[in-house]
């Protein structure tokens, strides 16, 4: 067959997001693409100069649907270092055990997505059906199942009361159970195999090039996480591992995610456990003296960066993101050569992409 | 012989299992217009107002993200406080920055309408000549 | 009963249609309540068909009209005609020596409309859906037709309604020759583009492969072409592996009919909510390397017996 241009996007049903995709190929096999971004930039980071601080909150949480909790964590830990303000103990834990929720919600979202596209609808709805347990937590916890709106400038703004605690101590061992089931799953079913080893693979010397993070970095046997490396409280009282693999490919992608969701879930039972009492937040002035600020978190997809620099007034004079898709987006373009179109699919799933985090 | 039969199922059809327990189990969705839907107690809604207690300070009309209120202010005594749902992100900023508990969260959604005099509310209306009233 | 009667009504092109519709209620609710969903009402497929019939038809420019309109047609009228010789619980509309053959050519017919459905549209995912529906008949044809032929061979005769009274006095062809039942099932599963082997029109990578551009009617009549062959093949699955008994002699036939149907779709919608799509190169290498040598073996052991 002729040499063809396959269009993904930005209207595609295996995208999420809208970003376009242009896949030359011949007969089955892909031979080259390119890809143009920003169908989904919304300015955001102009829109952080003219709104205060505090309305800026609520903005940042709406970069992303998903990880919104960890940008607006990052944006408050940046702010609260130009104020200088020390957070309470309480508020961390109630802030990490949000994050390590959000990134559980994440990867099951992830799974059901990436078992959408390669056709095994089974595997989607008993994830997001597992998935809808963290969203409920969520919910009782901040009063939304996406945007939280939980944090402010200073701390946490909702305490979780006794009874929630209990309430969440038994979901999270059915949710321990559920998402061990989906791992085992993983691991051993056929047909997601068939379709997921060997495709997409990323080397190591691949991924420190074009700077990958996050779950693919470690999927290839990059050791880095920014919980441990850079330890801030409460993850330098709580131990965990950081899970590798080696052989950089979707499959360990899944592994790598689905092992770090039990992670998650273990640090969430730890976290609960061992939350001190006192003060939800400090009060924090509303104009931030002149300085920059930069601050980097773990959120689902990988490192988080903000940079922060004010002026003085009650408005930031700049907001910088740099989100973790934006780096995977640019590995894609290794991982669409010489593959079929039916890999396509399987790739970009595995690559976990957050458009509008990458857009803003 | 029954291992290998266990192990040959397990390979050609790992998730048969979960298949057949979720034919017994209760079904996860719900019939949504037809039953109501179950919001949990913190649920951030609707803002709604307590009229009485508004001084026209104006402190949530700063912090609001999505401008969604505004103060319009003749003088001491004579002010309207207006809420556009439709702009509305539900963030429940408003209620923590007023320090007189003005403004609080119900469990509404704001749902589209074709009569936009819904989408502008007037929470607080403290005219010269007429009495607080809430919309 | 007069000519007319079962043609038009039972079993027919009424009974058809009816059965059409009930056999995609049951498939539907069944792979919702595996994956832990309510399923939709009963009366879902007859008000997707009744919207798809009120939806404006749109021919998208560079697409060959009268093809577009000819196709699925073409397709509607073969899978009818073909429920003339398939017989629904011994009552049949005609049968011949021969009828199996004349069946299963009208049954492939529709796989060719929907490559040619591809071929004559302007849209990139039509074309590489047909491209894609075409290797995968290659892929599955030969096995289906070596499997469904052997139970022909073993009552020796090509009329479904000797092969269907052949069982009466032995026994199921699936208890004689279960490899050439499932063979037939895994083939079905691919003449019919179920999922796991729904590779033309898989959503995630061709959109919806050769009907992608397709609205209004002509997608109705597409549709309805796809859930009438779904209700065929079953049915002819039935009569060939699953036909009368001599156990089952005196309980009325129709009802046992249905079970049989209902029991095999139930498989499909299990087979269908189990597997992960394949890859159009691991399609052909299943069909070709471990379905087609089996179908081989199938038929050699059958023609070892029947002599």
């Amino acid at each position: 067959m002729a040499r063809t241009i396959v269009p993904i996007g930005p209207q595609h049903p295996l995208l999420k997001e809208p970003i376009a995709f242009q896949i030359v190929v011949e007969g089955e096999q892909v031979t080259d693409s390119t890809m143009r971004m920003g169908y989904v930039h919304r300015g955001i980071e102009r829109l952080c100069q003219e709104r205060t601080y505090i309305q800026n909150l609520y903005l940042l949480e709406r970069v992303c649907g998903i990880c919104s909790h960890v940008h607006a964590v990052t944006y408050c830990r940046g702010v609260e270092s130009l104020l200088g303000l020390e957070v309470p103990l309480r508020a961390t834990y109630l802030r990490a055990l949000l994050c390590e929720l959000e990134r559980i919600h994440s990867h099951l979202l992830w799974l059901g997505m990436l078992a959408r596209n390669i056709g095994l609808d089974t595997i989607f709805m008993y994830a997001w059906r597992d998935r809808e347990i963290v969203l409920d937590i969520m919910e009782a916890l901040s009063g939304g199942r996406v945007s939280h709106a939980i944090n402010t400038i200073g701390g946490v703004r909702q305490d979780i009361t006794p009874m929630q605690r209990e309430v969440i101590w038994g979901q999270l061992d059915k949710l321990d159970q559920q998402v061990s089931r989906l791992l085992r799953v993983v691991e051993h079913e056929r047909s997601l195999q068939a379709r997921t080893r060997g495709v997409g693979h990323l080397s190591l010397e691949q991924v420190r090039r074009y700077c990958v993070v996050g779950p693919i970095a470690r999927a290839s046997g990059l050791d880095v996480d920014l919980r441990r490396d850079e330890p801030r409280p409460p993850y330098d009282r709580l131990n965990f591992d950081v899970v590798t693999h080696t052989a950089g490919d979707v499959w360990a992608r899944t592994l790598v995610r689905m092992q770090e969701t039990l992670v998650s879930v273990q640090l969430c039972r730890e976290i609960l456990r061992t939350m001190p009492d006192g003060p939800i937040a400090v009060s924090a002035r509303r104009r931030v003296p002149p300085g920059e600020a930069i601050s980097r978190s773990e959120a689902p997809r990988g490192e988080l960066f903000y940079y922060i620099r004010s002026d003085g007034s009650d408005r930031p004079a700049r907001v910088k993101i740099r989100t973790p898709t934006l780096p995977s987006l640019l590995s894609l373009q290794i991982q669409l050569k010489a593959i079929t179109i039916a890999d396509i699919s399987v790739i970009l799933s595995g690559v976990d992409l957050c458009i509008a985090c990458a857009d803003r | 012989m029954r291992a290998a039969l266990v192990q040959g199922v397990k390979a050609l059809a790992y998730l048969l299992p979960d298949l057949l327990r979720a034919l017994v189990q209760r079904p996860e969705t719900g019939q949504f217009p037809f039953a109501p839907p179950q919001i949990p107690e913190g649920y951030r809604g609707r803002v709604q107002a307590h009229p009485e207690r508004c001084r026209g300070c104006g402190l949530c009309v700063r912090d609001c993200p999505a401008f969604a209120l505004e103060l319009h202010r003749e003088n001491r005594d004579t002010f309207r406080l207006v809420y556009y749902p439709a702009r509305c992100a539900f963030c429940g900023q408003c209620e923590i920055s007023c320090p007189f508990g003005v403004l609080y969260q119900t469990h509404a959604f704001v749902r589209g309408t074709e009569d936009l005099d819904r989408l502008t509310v007037r929470l607080v209306d403290r005219s010269a000549s007429t009495t607080p009233e809430e919309s | 009963m007069s000519t007319w009667f079962r043609i038009l009504i039972f079993p027919g092109f009424a009974f058809l249609f009816i059965a059409a519709l009930a056999f995609e209620w049951i498939d539907r609710r069944m792979i919702a309540r595996f994956q832990g969903r309510i399923g939709p009402p009963w009366y879902q497929p007859l008000a997707d068909l009744i919207k798809l019939l009120a939806k404006e038809d749109i021919v998208p420019e560079g697409t060959n009209k009268f093809a577009a309109a000819a196709l699925p047609i073409l397709s509607l009228t073969a899978v009818l005609t073909a429920s003339l010789y398939v017989p629904v619980g011994g009552i049949k509309g005609a049968s011949f020596e021969g009828d199996l053959i004349i069946v299963l050519f009208l049954l492939s017919l529709p796989a060719l409309a929907y490559f040619l459905a591809g071929w004559v549209s302007s849209s990139i995912y039509s074309l590489l859906g047909g491209h894609r529906s075409l290797l995968q008949y290659f892929s599955y044809e030969v096995p289906f037709l070596m499997a469904v032929a052997c139970p022909a061979i073993l009552s020796d005769s090509w009329s479904i309604t000797r092969i269907v009274s052949f069982q009466a006095q032995t026994a199921w062809h699936a208890l004689m020759q279960p490899l050439a039942f499932v063979l037939a099932l895994v083939g079905l599963i691919g003449k019919l583009k179920r999922d796991p082997l729904d590779i033309p029109k898989a959503k995630s990578e061709v959109v919806a492969g050769p009907l992608t551009d397709y609205s209004g009617r002509k997608l109705a009549l597409w549709h309805l072409t796809m859930t009438m062959q779904t209700v065929l093949g079953i049915f002819l699955l039935v009569n060939l592996f699953f036909g009368e008994s001599r156990f089952f002699n005196p309980m009325p036939a129709l009802p046992i009919f249905g079970l049989k149907a209902a029991a095999i779709l139930v498989a499909l919608s299990t087979a269908s909510a189990l597997y992960a799509r394949l890859r159009i190169d691991q399609l052909m290498d299943l069909g070709w390397r471990i379905l087609a040598p089996l179908a081989l073996l199938q038929m050699l052991v059958t023609l070892w017996i029947a002599n």
